[in-house]
């Protein structure tokens, strides 16, 4: 535990640069190794390795306090972002290739996405870098540029695009709406009702009716409520439950390496 | 008991043993030769209804995982996956896959080059049709909108988590009028599938995908445990509720109170 923990505790300077390298030799010794291993051991490899991961969530769990895995949990998750960070390597790489080739073949309708990403790829990583590693007033520009790059494009951007989710609604509402057969009438009415319930103009239309007693029921606002809170949520639930055991069949069939006549038979 | 729920209390070892040997039991019998019924799926059963479309177009399929990573959810899309690329191999019809997750990209790529070679032609495989885009929620959104409407893709398949970028993605397979098949464990955008798609799998409907498409006896054994342990959360659930309304109803039979509590003590919030 020990040795483990000051393995992973945060580095800096020197002891950064030796310790990136070191991960990449030892990845890499790793990853030929298992390259050379003959499919069958290695089928079996990925099956132990898989089973020894599940085992140690699943007794960490069951063991119904805070246990001597516990401590040891977040050591395993550092463990999984380590082999997820060669997994980003390899994404970047296919976005390299896949924009180059639009680029450098000029590409119909494609080659200003990649000069697009490239530009903007290397520009907030330049910027990202040099603001950290670069000090007095440099620093400051370029902490500058890249708050510009990531506030004042990539986050505006996101924001952009999801605002778009409101057009949409309005799209999918309509076409939804649509009363075409009993079950699409049948949402339009719910729909109706519990859009109204959450309105003020909601609430006034029902307005006349006596807000204790048997007629209440039909206030709008009544009504909306008991349609999110009953039949929603009854709804709601049931797919939750039948969710958490599809997912449990599926954790188990692949903690116990079952999960056959998909790919997982053939990959291995 | 543990009053947190990080950890497990009694009852999740009971009823999770129930639920694990109702599962692994079926397997068993399944592989010892059992013929288990399951009922048709609408949204499974198109998937090769839509390939053909798109053969008959000759435009490509898209086929998206969501946001999904290397978990149990991205390996359920990555078989449904596996069948539609087979399937489309056999036609010379082009899959496009595109990726939230680089670690899902890696397995994506194989199962989508094993699929090709499982089906004789493994020289359809095009390495630049499985794409890596982002880990950025909307910029992968915004990703997959520019191939919908480059490709004009022909069918669309959305397996895996989605979240706020499902009505911007299924609506502009909408415009480019892609035949669209959605299936995703997140429960909240199911409603933003079912009136944007064709057809949606609807919740556990989801983890059938594999057993449904395969009809491989340890993966329909699986499914059937499935429904065993579910009849027996539904009858913990009708338990449930009649302590609860006796409770209501009739406060003064002493017993009742006993029960329902000891009923919650052994269910906590969370469980």
């Amino acid at each position: 535990m020990g040795f483990l923990s000051r393995l992973f505790e945060p580095k800096h300077g020197l002891a950064l640069l030796w310790m990136i390298l070191a991960a990449l030799v030892v990845g890499g010794i790793v990853i030929a190794a298992l390259c050379a291993l003959p499919s069958r051991y290695r089928k079996w490899v990925v099956v132990g390795v898989t089973f020894v991961a599940g085992l140690f969530y699943s007794i960490e769990f069951l063991i119904p306090r805070e246990n001597y895995l516990t401590a040891r949990k977040p050591l395993v998750a550092d463990l999984s972002i380590v082999i997820g960070s060669f997994a980003v390597l390899i994404g970047i790489t296919n976005l390299f290739q896949i924009h180059w080739k639009s680029l450098s073949r000029m590409k119909q309708g494609m080659w200003y996405n990649g000069l697009a990403f490239f530009v903007s790829f290397f520009a907030i990583l330049t910027t990202g870098f040099l603001k950290d590693s670069v000090s007095g007033s440099n620093g400051e520009v370029f902490a500058g540029a890249f708050d510009i790059l990531f506030t004042g494009f990539l986050t505006s951007l996101n924001a952009a695009t999801f605002s778009l989710v409101a057009f949409y609604i309005v799209s999918a509402a309509y076409r939804s709406f649509r009363i075409r057969s009993a079950e699409s009438a049948l949402l339009m009415i719910a729909a109706a009702i519990v859009m109204l319930a959450l309105v003020p103009v909601g609430a006034l239309l029902t307005d006349w009716l006596p807000k204790t007693g048997f007629f209440s029921i039909f206030r709008i606002e009544r009504m909306g409520y008991w349609i999110l809170t009953s039949p929603n949520m009854a709804a709601q639930r049931a797919m939750a439950l039948g969710i958490a055991v599809g997912s449990l069949a599926m954790g188990l069939r692949i903690w116990l390496s079952l999960e056959k006549g998909s790919f997982f038979d053939r990959q291995l | 008991m543990s009053a947190s729920t990080e950890f497990a209390n009694p009852m999740v070892w009971v009823v999770e043993g129930i639920l694990v040997f109702f599962i692994l039991f079926k397997i068993l019998s399944a592989r010892r030769g059992a013929q288990l019924f399951i009922r048709r799926i609408p949204g499974l059963t198109v998937l090769d209804e839509a390939v053909g479309r798109a053969t008959e177009m000759g435009k490509p399929i898209l086929y998206l995982p969501g946001l999904s990573g290397l978990g149990i959810v991205g390996l359920q899309a990555m078989a449904i996956l596996s069948h539609v690329v087979r399937h489309a191999a056999k036609y010379g019809t082009r899959v496009v896959v595109a990726l939230a997750d680089a670690l899902l990209y890696t397995v994506a790529e194989e199962v989508t080059k094993d699929a090709y070679a499982t089906e004789g032609y493994p020289e359809r495989f095009v390495p630049d049709d499985v794409r890596f885009l982002s880990e950025r929620q909307f910029a992968f959104a915004s990703g997959v909108v520019g191939i919908q409407h480059r490709e004009q893709v022909a069918s669309a398949f959305y397996f895996g988590d989605f979240f706020a970028e499902s009505l911007i993605i299924a609506e502009n397979g909408q415009m480019v009028g892609a035949i669209q098949v959605a299936g995703t464990p997140q429960t909240t955008q199911v409603p933003f599938f079912l009136v944007a798609c064709d057809y949606t799998i609807i919740g556990d409907e989801y983890y059938a995908a594999s057993a449904y498409l395969s009809r491989e006896p340890t993966l329909l054994g699986s499914l059937v445990g499935q429904d065993y342990g579910k009849l027996l959360l539904i009858g913990l659930v009708l338990l449930g509720t009649v302590f609860a309304t006796v409770s209501a109803l009739a406060p003064d039979i002493s017993a009742v109170p006993y029960l329902r509590k000891m009923f919650l003590d052994f269910f906590p919030r969370g469980l």
